[in-house]
């Protein structure tokens, strides 16, 4: 008995740490490989032996430098990509996170005619990748002065259709009992308090986890940012900007600064990570009704 | 403190499930009304349109003299305690019961003084800066008490409070409801499933069965004189004894045949149905259990022979359950006043004799189920 559930263990365990390495495999090479000397893509073949390898010959710090060199800024201006992202990213976690919170609200806590045809519609719609309708998209904020290349446009988009995806967080007011929100209601509050005092403070955990996947959209999104972008250079953000960089004419000069860059970005991610885990890990709901 | 008035209230839910209908009540000001029945019988429905959770479909209700159908729970001036106690898990004792009082703006120094008066009277001062979910079932349903009262409601409503306690910490509790209503004397409206919990904390009692207003009255009202079949099985533990009988009207004189034995009425029975001018029909026959003694002397009328078919021994009383003429009796004897014979306990098959008084009985129409002496 004890030599079968070591050996299921010994299994278990092998697969995963197959798994772990496939996992961190390719993050250790690109925060490896930012750190290079030697230019040039991909993996690097020595030059009398003409044997590829990947561990770098020499590190340096050289290539986080020339993201913020002017030199380089004239061709990839990664910190205004940078900061662009950013804003862009908050403004699209706020409004796509206040966006969810009243959708799920209202079809978690009010009952209104449509409310299951709804549920289903957008939860079909959800289904549909966003990009589908990015042409027609296009047009539409071609057609609305000012808006054409913005970053007003990219946050509309990504915030727009932010109330679709409402199953994760309608599940977890459903979890939160109506007898909370009925105390509430004879305590003296409207609707709204309600709302605000005690379903968004017990909904911490996955207000966080909204919070934080909104927050990721503008960051890896590559394909709306250079539809409605374009050539509009200043206006890029990190993804799209960077993606210059490895392409085929650049390749060659940039990739260890691509890589460099590609660190940088997950920094704001990982503080937000970091910030707000904390309230991510426990659920709050315990001792308010019997159980 | 207030009158609270429940006219023909009614309510009916999507797909014409009838919840309540026909509810007429006048509960008077700082009256303890607790309203029974078993589940599904409207009680807590009930309950619900009075606090403004539940929209009234037909009638009226009013809270001192105000209309109250439309008024929004937070502008009726009530305070309520649920089942599940309903504290707000992200906030401290304290602020669980200061909630109220802060969303009307009342000034800090005046909250804490009633946090801290409420606290004491339920004696939760020592938990104040835990969550609800640091207290044990106990200390939470007084945490829900205690946010009810520094409300200083109309009326004070009351779900099922106490059903999710274990039995010997609901008696501690209702025990302490008592002295709690003693303390701050307003208009409780309480339900509840346990008909001891209503006979105990009610100044008066509704019975409800099946939406409808069974009986109300006085514990000792319903007690003594319930009103229909369905009353009298369900106050009183264990539940009275029916048996199928015949009322016999001879002139103006009645008697009834049951377990196979026939006797008079007593003179205050024969006046009541004499006045309605009742006829011979079939009845339901109820005596409660308590109410039945053994009988040494063959000699008296009516008495009825048995045998024993399990006794439960209680401590204080014996459950004897026997079989008459092919039908159970529930009898209950103080174990005091045993006899020396049984002293050491009933055996099965024991034969014994048991007989009433003609005062205890109690007559309901077999058909209407209805008292036939009210």
């Amino acid at each position: 008995m004890k030599f079968r559930k070591r050996i299921s263990n010994a299994i278990i365990y092998i697969i995963l740490s197959i798994l772990a390495l496939i996992w961190i495999l390719p993050i250790g090479y690109l925060v490896l490989s930012s750190f290079r000397v030697e230019q040039g893509s991909y993996f690097m073949a020595d030059r009398e032996t003409g044997k590829q390898y990947v561990m770098p010959k020499a590190y340096t710090l050289n290539n986080y430098k020339r993201l913020f060199s002017a030199e380089a800024r004239k061709m990839f201006d990664f910190p205004r990509w940078m900061w662009n992202t950013f804003k862009i990213a908050f403004f699209t976690c706020v409004i796509s996170t206040v966006f969810v919170l009243f959708t799920s609200y209202a079809l978690s806590r009010l009952r209104f005619k449509m409310r299951r045809p709804l549920m289903n519609v957008a939860l079909v719609l959800g289904m549909f990748p966003g990009f589908m309708s990015i042409i027609a998209i296009y047009h539409l904020i071609g057609l609305v002065p000012g808006l054409a290349q913005s970053h007003a446009a990219l946050i509309m988009i990504y915030s727009g259709g932010a109330g679709l995806s409402y199953f994760i967080m309608k599940g977890f007011f459903d979890t939160i009992p109506f007898e909370l929100d009925e105390a509430a209601y004879l305590d003296g509050c409207t609707k709204w308090q309600t709302f605000i005092k005690v379903t968004v403070p017990l909904a911490k955990p996955v207000v966080t986890y909204t919070v934080l996947t909104t927050f990721m959209v503008p960051w890896v999104d590559f394909i709306v940012a250079g539809t409605i972008m374009k050539d509009k250079y200043e206006n890029f953000t990190v993804a799209y900007g960077l993606f210059e960089m490895i392409r085929v004419e650049n390749i060659n000069v940039w990739f260890t600064t691509f890589l460099a860059g590609a660190v940088l970005v997950s920094i704001p991610i990982a503080i937000l990570f970091l910030i707000m885990q904390r309230s991510y890990v426990e659920g709050v709901t315990g001792g308010a009704v019997k159980g | 403190m207030a009158t609270v008035t429940l006219k023909e209230l009614k309510k009916v839910y999507d797909g014409n499930v009838v919840a309540v209908q026909a509810f007429d009540l006048e509960i008077a000001d700082k009256e303890f009304i607790v309203l029974v029945g078993p589940s599904g019988c409207g009680k807590s429905t009930t309950l619900r349109m009075v606090a403004g959770l539940e929209e009234i479909t037909e009638g009226e209700l009013y809270i001192g003299d105000r209309l109250v159908n439309n008024v929004a729970p937070k502008d009726r001036d009530i305070a309520m305690v649920f089942q599940n106690y309903a504290l707000y898990p992200h906030m401290t004792v304290y602020e669980n019961m200061a909630f109220a009082l802060k969303l009307r703006k009342e000034p800090k120094e005046v909250i804490r003084q009633k946090v801290q008066q409420a606290a004491e009277i339920l004696d939760i001062t020592d938990y104040l800066q835990r969550k609800p979910k640091a207290l044990s079932g106990g200390q939470r349903q007084r945490v829900a008490i205690g946010r009810a009262i520094v409300r200083d409601p109309q009326v004070f409503l009351m779900d099922e409070p106490l059903s999710n306690l274990d039995a010997k910490l609901r008696n501690q509790m209702r025990a302490e409801i008592i002295k709690l209503r003693q303390r701050i004397d307003t208009t409780f409206i309480y339900v509840t499933h346990d008909q001891t919990e209503a006979m105990t904390l009610g100044d008066r009692i509704v019975i409800m069965k099946d939406g409808f207003v069974k009986q109300i009255g006085t514990p000792q009202e319903v007690f003594n004189h319930p009103a229909n079949l369905f009353v009298a099985g369900f106050i009183g533990s264990p539940q009275m004894n029916f048996f199928d009988a015949d009322l016999i009207r001879e002139g103006d004189n009645y008697k009834v045949r049951v377990l196979g034995r026939e006797f008079w009425l007593d003179e205050e029975r024969q006046g009541i149905l004499r006045s309605k001018d009742m006829d011979s029909r079939r009845v339901k026959f109820g005596v409660r259990p308590e109410h039945i003694v053994l009988c040494h002397d063959l000699a008296l009328e009516p008495h009825f022979h048995a045998t024993v078919d399990i006794s439960e021994m209680m401590g204080s009383s014996v459950h004897l359950h026997v079989e008459s003429e092919g039908q159970e009796v529930v009898i209950i004897l103080e174990t005091i006043a045993l006899p020396d014979v049984y002293r050491a306990g009933f055996r099965h098959g024991d034969p014994i004799n048991f007989t009433f008084g003609g005062n205890v009985i109690h007559l309901f129409d077999a058909e209407t189920e209805e008292s036939l002496l009210l």
